[in-house]
């Protein structure tokens, strides 16, 4: 079962389309990693997630319903989008007992998720006086406060320490061991290939990948090829250029993350044209590596 | 029925705040402060050619509230200021999309805050009324003022006319202010339209063709007082009953119009 289905999923903002004709899917029970850079439509896409904004093209289901009942599906979800909005003038209790008391959930649920981000010893304090990690927790302690089954959260852990990093990795398996949906947009990529078990990667609007995250770690490798000299070099790029992979430069080596088995097809290619002597050597890519290459790659 | 109620016992939370009770304390200062102003130029004995009807009014059992009422364009002005900005600060704050997560019915959302926003204008308004009728009230026999008058049984009914038509004026603004906050969507813009609309805009038609501006909102709102007591605002040129028709036809308009706007906009906020 998927907790989140979209099809064909478009969204323009006057000229700038902001979703161009997204296709993902969430598995239910899964920490999904939802990455992309700046400006893919990540925002955008939670946003029509949540009924917040309207698409102009395309269907989605959550949790078994159509997004245009957004009524009936979003009681069981909870949701930090973009930088946490509060009430610089309420204590961080009393943002979250506005918050509890519209969606009428008991008051003792807000002692429960300022215990849980960690926030009880600060709650009295006015949330306009709280550091950037601080009110990024508030914001997941506004997440959480309807006990959601599906929770989606848009960097969350923008501006926490360290130890609030850790912590939050620890709250999501917790989480997903209750059988929770999260669906979890970030640029630490580093972070997400801890505790992701699917990803969706966008970018320009559209899905350039969407599965688990094993697979792509697995099925993708990354070559290393320090050329000689200027000639291998371009033919190196060309080949890859043409088989529709992206080559970045660090420290004069040649890097290209690929599927498993392009080293054979670039070798022979490469000796095809008479270049014998090509090194080349097969890495597991980070997901960062990944990262570039996908959307590189998408780029002509 | 019940996420009506929800919303407004949420909202009664949001008055803890300084912007908000910002507002009351102004009015309740600035209003005081006017009054004060008048009652001292007419008890010190001035005799200017603006203040005789006024002069006239005071020793009759209309004199308290024409008094106090001297400063309702003031009260106007901050009500529409605070229901706009209020309203207005859940987009500019972000907190829209936090509460529009949580209550999904977007016009529930609405009516339970607007309810509470309008009981709490009309209870500001209540407040300054009382704290500057009492302060006048204090101050009259100091200076040799009589008060019978105001305080006789007919004073107490003009009194009451007078807040009856004021609650109505108010909860017209405030209906006023929610369609400006619902299409500007930022705090600057909608103190800013909302005001220009009402001061200067229709101030201009008024004085260009006043027998179409009766009809303009922020007319009607504001002549329905002066039909009470004309010491304290222009009279209705149709008549009362004529222009209290039009300023119910206007609430109920101006509720349409942010019911059928509000619930299909994008929410970028
Ligand atoms: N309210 C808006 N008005 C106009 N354009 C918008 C609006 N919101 C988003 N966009 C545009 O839509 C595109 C996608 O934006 P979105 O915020 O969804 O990106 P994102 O993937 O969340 O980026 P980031 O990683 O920077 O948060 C961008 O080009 C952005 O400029
Ligand atoms: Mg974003």
């Amino acid at each position: 079962m998927n907790a989140i289905e979209t099809h064909g999923l478009i969204k323009h903002f006057g000229k700038r389309t902001a979703v161009d004709g997204l296709t993902m899917s969430v598995p239910e029970g899964s920490i999904t990693g939802f990455i992309g850079p700046n400006g893919a439509g990540k925002t955008t896409t939670l946003r029509l997630l949540l009924g917040l904004v309207r698409p102009d093209a395309g269907s989605a289901t959550v949790l078994g319903h159509s997004l245009t009942e957004f009524e009936r599906y979003l009681p069981r979800v909870g949701a930090l989008v973009e930088a946490p909005a509060v009430y610089p003038g309420l204590s961080g209790r009393t943002n979250l007992e506005v918050l509890a008391r519209l969606g009428g959930h008991p008051r003792s649920r807000v002692g429960e998720v300022l215990e849980t981000v960690e926030l009880s010893d600060r709650a009295r304090d006015r949330a306009g006086t709280y550091s950037l990690g601080m009110k990024q927790r508030l914001g997941v302690a506004m997440a959480l406060l309807p006990d959601p089954e599906l929770l989606i959260l848009d960097e969350p852990a923008n501006g926490l320490d360290p130890l609030g990093i850790i912590g939050m990795r620890g709250m999501l398996r917790l989480l997903r061991g209750q059988g929770k949906t999260i669906l979890l947009s970030s640029h630490l990529l580093g972070e997400l290939e801890h505790v992701a078990d699917w990803l969706v990667m966008l970018h320009e609007g559209k899905s350039v990948y969407c599965g688990t995250a094993r697979e792509l770690l697995s099925q993708r490798v990354e070559l290393v090829i320090e050329p000689e000299d200027d000639l291998q070099r371009e033919l190196v790029t060309r080949i890859t250029n043409a088989a529709g992979h992206a080559v970045t430069t660090e420290e004069g080596a040649l890097r290209i993350a690929c599927p498993a088995g392009f080293d054979k097809a670039l070798d022979r290619q490469a000796r095809e044209t008479g270049v014998t002597n090509l090194t080349i050597r097969v890495e597991q890519p980070s997901l960062e590596q990944l990262f570039l290459a996908l959307v590189k790659g998408q780029r002509p | 029925m019940t996420s009506v109620i929800r919303a407004f016992g949420s909202e009664v939370l949001k008055f803890r705040r300084w912007s908000v009770l910002a507002g009351t304390g102004a009015m309740v200062l600035v209003s005081t402060f006017i009054a004060y102003l008048t009652f001292h130029q007419i008890a010190s004995g001035a005799t200017g050619k603006e203040m005789t009807g006024l002069i006239e009014a005071f020793r009759t059992p209309q004199g308290l509230v024409a008094v106090i009422g001297q400063a309702r364009s003031v009260i106007i002005a901050i009500a529409l200021i605070m229901v706009a900005a209020n309203l207005a600060s859940e987009w500019t704050l972000g907190t829209l999309r936090n509460l529009l997560v949580l209550q999904p019915h977007r016009l529930r959302w609405l009516a339970g805050k607007m309810l509470a926003l309008v009981l709490f204008v009309l209870l500001s308004m209540l407040l300054t009324l009382v704290v500057s009728g009492a302060f006048i009230l204090i101050l009259a026999p100091g200076q040799g003022i009589r008060t019978e008058a105001w305080t006789s049984a007919d004073g107490l009914g003009i009194f009451v006319e007078f807040l009856g038509n004021e609650a109505l004026c108010l909860v017209g603004i405030s209906a006023l202010g929610m369609l400006v906050a619902v299409l500007t969507r930022s705090v600057v813009t909608a103190v800013g339209v909302g005001l220009a609309y009402i001061l200067v805009l229709e101030g201009i038609i008024a004085v260009v063709a006043p027998e179409v501006s009766q009809w303009f909102p922020g007319r009607v709102f504001n002549t329905i007082v002066g039909a009470t007591v004309p010491m304290v605002g222009p009279t209705p040129l149709q008549g009362y009953p004529a222009a209290l028709g039009a300023a119910l036809l206007w609430i109920v308009g101006l509720v349409v119009v942010s019911a059928i706007v509000f619930p299909r906009q994008d929410v970028k906020a």
